[in-house]
């Protein structure tokens, strides 16, 4: 049964990137059966009637496929409900008087655009550092011609579920992108298209990792925890055993 | 060819590499050490042949002094680079995962281990093994009379074996590290090697420790005359 709760939030606002920002609090009536992202728009509404900026945040599909949305809810990234973002979190998970400390995913890699939005573009150009797949040209091969075993076409797929938004580095005590590269590294790396240039490309992706500023792993395993998708962190181990290749060839 | 910046940019690796030469010497340094238990001759010998090793004792040395260095000038930078990712800290932060006392504590154990490691170099490795301080009923038992003897001070055994504390909880977390950095994870054998860490580093902890209560609990020298294990 939907009902009504009140809920104090305090939130990050800054208005550009080169701005300090602060918190501002705001008071809030929400529907239970409102999303997260619902909730905060019924606070923007209210701003933009008595004449103030409403609160910035991404979002996209609001269906949890995207990877747009995505903040620090009471210290941690998409909430307090695990494998879920934050367009998939309801309010029934509050309860009426919390009080919800709402900031920004923080690294300095992926530095806020405005209020709750953060730019993400560091983990484009880690995806760019990638370079390319080898494929074969000519005539449209055979569907399923490649053979794969089903374990690996699995672990792929689990791989690419990752939707980059991000809550892997925010979660991260080092705020460190292990998880999101690894990831990226992982899905490529499990299937035979991924092959050729499978250690060069966890090597370059690593190097662009560091050179965007992220932190080193330190094997927190905080990312796997908060990541929405169940990104795992044997996809870490298996970037590192590419990468060490990488070295030794 | 061998280049600087190559080794600075395996900044983290090079924590890993160096902490996992140094967890092979501990095994090495308790295995000598619990030769304690079998009296004077047993383990004054041990210290002897040591000794003896002359140059190569000396590389030795000068190895594990460069492996300590390195772990902790690694660390440093690496953390001070973690430092600097974050940028902001977070105003409210609560971890989402499991993470343990042993890992949450990495710091603050290794932090102490470094004083711990002064202290303790000072104790035996920098004293003389043939002073008063090793004389037990009116016979020299060199470095053996010495460690027997220094730990009758309650504060030492105190110190040691907190210290101990420190280096079981900073290798059950870092054990499991090693495996993961160097990209072993198992769906099955994963959750053994977490075991086995914690396992280990318990079993590393308890080894050092029983040591100095040993000798200050079992084998107390209420008298001159009782002073022996
Ligand atoms: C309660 C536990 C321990 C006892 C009773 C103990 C005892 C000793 C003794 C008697 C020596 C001197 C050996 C000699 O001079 O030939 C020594 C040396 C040393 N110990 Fe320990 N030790 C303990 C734990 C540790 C731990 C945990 C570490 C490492 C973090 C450590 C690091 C060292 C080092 C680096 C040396 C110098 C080795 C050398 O001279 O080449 N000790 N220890
Ligand atoms: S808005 Fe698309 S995942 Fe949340």
């Amino acid at each position: 049964m939907s009902q009504k709760i009140n809920l104090k939030l305090k939130v990050w606002r800054q208005k550009n990137t080169s701005s300090s920002g602060n918190f501002e609090t705001y008071k809030v009536t929400t529907d239970t059966d409102a999303s997260f992202l619902e909730m905060l728009d019924v606070v923007n509404e209210e701003l933009i009637v008595s004449g103030k900026e409403p609160i910035a945040f991404d979002h996209d599909c609001r269906e949890g496929i995207c990877g747009m949305c995505g903040a620090v809810v009471n210290g941690q990234p998409h909430g307090p409900q695990r494998k879920t973002t934050l367009c998939q979190l309801h309010m029934r998970k509050f309860k009426d008087g919390d009080s919800i400390v709402l900031e920004p995913f923080r690294a300095r890699a992926m530095p806020v655009v405005k209020d709750l939005v953060v730019d993400r573009s560091a983990f484009d150009r880690v995806v760019q550092a990638g370079g390319y797949v080898s494929v074969k040209t000519g005539g449209v091969p055979d569907a399923n011609a490649i053979a794969i075993s089903k374990e690996n076409s699995d672990l792929a797929m689990d791989a690419a579920q990752c939707i980059g938004c991000s809550a892997c580095v925010a979660a991260c005590p080092n705020a460190s992108a292990m998880l999101f590269v690894s990831a990226k590294v992982s899905h490529l790396a499990l299937l035979p298209q991924g092959q050729p240039e499978r250690h060069s490309r966890a090597k370059q992706m690593v190097m662009q990792m560091d050179k965007e500023g992220f932190g080193n792993c330190s094997n927190e395993y905080e990312c796997e925890a908060a990541c929405p998708k169940g990104i795992s962190v044997s996809n870490i181990a298996r970037m590192n055993r590419d990468y060490l290749k990488a070295g030794l060839s | 060819m061998f280049k600087i910046h190559r080794l600075l940019s395996e900044r983290s690796r090079s924590v890993t590499v160096s902490g996992l030469a140094l967890i092979l010497f501990l095994i090495f340094h308790l295995s000598g050490n619990l030769l304690i238990y079998k009296g004077p001759e047993a383990f004054n010998a041990y210290a002897h042949f040591l000794e003896s090793l002359g140059t190569i004792k000396y590389i030795a040395r000068i190895g594990l002094i460069g492996l300590f260095l390195t772990h902790m000038f690694f660390t440093v930078l690496v953390v001070k680079e973690n430092i600097k990712a974050r940028g902001k800290r977070y105003d409210v932060s609560k971890p989402v995962g499991k993470r343990s006392l042993a890992t949450r504590l990495m710091p603050m154990s290794g932090t102490f281990i470094l004083v711990y490691l002064i202290v303790h170099l000072l104790d035996y490795t920098l004293a003389d093994h043939h002073t008063v301080a090793s004389v037990m009923n009116g016979e020299n038992l060199g470095l053996y009379g010495l460690v027997l003897n220094s730990f009758q001070t309650p504060w030492r055994v105190i110190f040691y074996v907190l210290a101990m504390g420190a280096i079981g909880m900073h290798l059950v977390h870092a054990i499991q590290s090693v495996c993961q950095t160097f990209g072993f994870n198992h769906p099955v054998y994963s959750k053994h090697i977490k075991r086995a860490s914690v396992f280990i580093g318990v079993l590393i902890a308890v080894g050092f420790a029983s040591i100095p209560l040993f000798i200050n609990v079992v084998a107390s020298c209420s008298t001159a005359a009782s002073c022996a294990l």
